[in-house]
């Protein structure tokens, strides 16, 4: 166990220094960090508006304050434009919005200002409509019409309660997103796998690793090396994408989301071991390869077959309990993306995932031993692919 | 098997599709002892030599190392260093000395004593915060080298130690070599320079084409490839000698090949009773590597057949 750790720090600290990892992993959380924080920081420059308006129609009820974010602002009522605009040009305030008088005929009020108006201009005027026509009215009515119909579905099946608005957002998005980054990760993670295995086969460096630890410790060292990397790469990403989500929340003046978390530890659960199964399949083409040209191609041959659920997904969505959709979750390359998207769309049945799980984690015991075997023949043809023969005679010796 | 062998080698082979590898060899190697793994290019060198290190099954034959079969524990008692060098390029020095030394069974505190300690001793301690890609041929050559030695095991296979090194660094390792023979490590040496081996080696292994061609102490070898020629050097001009096949004159002195059957001390008599002729040395002369060599394999060895 000692020799596998070592390996694995080895090739953890190797790959984390560089150029390609820093800038895949450093790059992107970066950008959206940057995404997020725009409209995040267009909301902190300056204080809340300051706003006048116009009534052309002389049928509002006069309005003296509006709800932004939470607070009170004041309203300032104009005769005329002649008058707001003056109010603008001195500074006054920072815009005005004017009531057509045949607003209620059709007509859109037209907001003057001196920038384009932001969310809250928008959410300033939106209230002051709402209380200019509501006036007579008592003042819940004016403040649950802000919201009037805020649903919880309940799911007949499991009980689960899901809030209406961004929870269901959130409950659907979560699998998808999580699948396309097992999909980005697992990718990224075997070519790099195969793209290292091939150079250090043509650096000659195996032969001298193989004189101090086994093939099984070799291989399995360098798959948890590359585990390490991309568990450091999504913490990252994830803190990233938390801070950008966050400012973006922020800016929108939403309230925290709920995080689906049987969701993510199903992903968990299938992602790790499905990782591993890919790194490990990965690194066997890389030995094989001559070189890496070849290795890249074998590697997108292993990325056909992991995409294989989005070849099936217009069937699959019409019937995701399919005998389909069953196998496809229970083959070993595809089981964490089409579980994914079958919880995203409905309820997959625990025992389903958990016979997912023990294929996975059998077909990454069987695929180590597999590979170990390969490196020991593969690793000594410099320059040279193994031919399916030489694989037979190399299990058969094993 | 002898109980004071650090390497038993019975009855290899080794065959590729149709190309027979190694072709039942057996050898020992005694601790304490550097023996010379010689042949030409494609001999079964380099297979014999991963055969041992357990990184290529033979077809048959039987392989004790250090007292039994290779086991994963065993192999942190073998230090290799390969031909083709191997270390990761982007690591630097000391992170491959400390990385390879701990893979060996040292603790860190051990390994990074004896990494200072070797890299002073080579002459690289200045250079162990570069990458290895940064160093140059024969850095790299003694860095692969304290790499493969610096656990101190009991076995030791070097595969052409002295490869792009100059004389000085050459003394280096030849002597850190000496000290770990004296230590009592086995080592097996492979090289295509004769002279290092006529030099270092007790015992010495030629192959050619996968099967056993000399083996046996080096002295005794020349010995007896050494009867069939003398080295005289005399006041005046030789050309005909009876029962020499051959005379031929280099530096002052000559060398005379002597027909089959004669000995030496005939060719002395002749050489005395001849006229003009003034015997001032009469030397037998040892058969250099090269020639046994040539007269076995039956070709000279060439500085391309680098990975014997």
């Amino acid at each position: 166990m000692k020799k596998i750790w070592l390996m694995a720090k080895s090739t953890y600290r190797r790959h984390i220094r560089s150029g390609t990892f820093l800038i895949l992993t450093i790059g992107l959380p970066a950008l959206m960090i940057i995404a997020g924080a725009i409209p995040f920081l267009s909301t902190l420059r300056g204080n809340l508006p300051r706003l006048g308006y116009v009534d052309q129609t002389e049928q509002l009820s006069p309005v003296s304050q509006v709800r932004v974010e939470g607070r009170m602002v004041n309203l300032t009522s104009y005769e005329n434009t002649e008058a707001a605009l003056a109010a603008l040009e001195q500074g006054e305030i920072d815009g005005y919005l004017v009531i057509p008088s045949d607003y209620f005929q059709g007509q859109a009020p037209i907001y003057y200002g001196e920038e384009e108006p932001g969310p809250r201009v928008n959410e300033a005027m939106t209230d002051f409509m709402r209380r200019a026509m509501l006036a007579d009215q008592p003042d819940w009515v004016t403040e649950r019409l802000a919201d009037p119909s805020h649903v919880t579905y309940v799911a007949r099946r499991s009980g689960e309660e899901v809030a209406e608005g961004p929870g269901v957002f959130v409950r659907v998005a979560t699998p998808v997103v999580l699948a396309l980054v097992f999909a980005l990760v697992v990718f990224t993670g075997a070519s790099q796998m195969g793209s290292a295995v091939v150079q250090e086969k043509d650096q000659r460096s195996l032969e001298i690793m193989i004189t101090s630890l086994s093939p099984r410790e070799l291989v399995m060292g360098k798959v948890l090396g590359m585990t390490l990397l991309t568990m450091t790469q999504i913490a990252i990403w994830a803190t990233g994408a938390g801070i950008a989500i966050g400012l973006g929340l922020a800016a929108a003046g939403a309230q925290a989301l709920s995080i689906p978390w049987e969701t993510v530890i199903w992903a968990a659960l299938l992602g790790v071991p499905s990782y591993f199964l890919y790194t490990v399949l990965a690194s066997g083409l890389g030995i094989i390869a001559g070189d890496r040209q070849q290795a890249r191609q074998l590697s997108g041959l292993l990325g056909f077959v992991g995409l294989s659920p989005m070849y099936f997904m217009g069937i699959l969505i019409n019937n995701l309990d399919s005998p389909l959709a069953l196998g496809l979750t229970w083959f070993p390359l595809t089981s964490p993306l089409i579980a994914l998207f079958r919880m995203a769309l409905s309820q997959v049945p625990t025992w389903q995932l958990g016979v997912s799980l023990a294929i996975l984690i059998a077909s990454l015991a069987a695929s180590i031993w597999f590979v170990a075997r390969i490196f020991c023949v593969a690793m000594l043809m410099y320059g040279q692919s193994l031919r399916p023969r030489q694989v037979w005679q190399a299990l058969r010796q094993a | 098997m002898n109980s004071n062998t650090a390497l038993q080698v019975e009855d290899i082979s080794k065959t590729y599709a149709e190309v027979q590898a190694v072709d039942d060899l057996s050898f020992s190697v005694s601790p304490g002892e550097i023996f010379g793994l010689l042949g030409p290019n494609g001999a079964g060198k380099t297979t014999s030599i991963r055969i041992i290190l357990d990184i290529i099954k033979p077809d048959q034959g039987e392989i004790r190392v250090l007292g039994g079969p290779m086991t994963e524990t065993t192999k942190s008692r073998i230090g290799y260093l390969p031909e083709e060098r191997g270390l990761y390029e982007d690591m630097t020095l000391l992170d491959t000395l400390l990385f390879l030394g701990q893979l060996k069974g040292l603790s860190r505190r051990t390994a990074q004593e004896r990494a200072e300690t070797y890299l002073q001793e080579v002459e690289l301690w200045d250079a162990r915060n570069r990458k290895i890609e940064a160093l140059s041929r024969g850095m790299n050559q003694k860095a692969q080298f304290v790499a493969a030695t610096m656990h101190e095991p009991e076995l030791i296979i070097v595969d052409e130690p002295f490869s792009g090194l100059d004389p000085v660094n050459t003394r280096i390792i030849k002597d850190l070599l000496y000290r770990m023979r004296d230590r009592g490590a086995a080592i097996i040496m492979s090289t295509h320079q004769m002279h290092q081996v006529e030099e270092m080696c007790e015992r010495i292994l030629l192959i050619d084409r996968g099967q056993q061609v000399l083996y046996g102490p080096l002295r005794e070898i020349r010995r007896r490839f050494a009867s069939n020629a003398v080295e005289v050097e005399v006041r005046g001009k030789l050309d005909i000698v009876p029962g020499v096949e051959r005379v031929t004159h280099q530096d002052g002195s000559y060398r005379l090949l002597l027909q089959e059957g004669v000995q030496p001390d005939e060719v002395l008599k002749s050489l005395v009773s001849l006229p003009d002729i003034g015997v001032e040395r009469f030397e037998r002369v040892e058969a250099s590597l090269d020639e046994i060599f040539v007269s076995v394999v039956g070709r000279e060895i060439t500085d391309e057949e680098t990975s014997l």
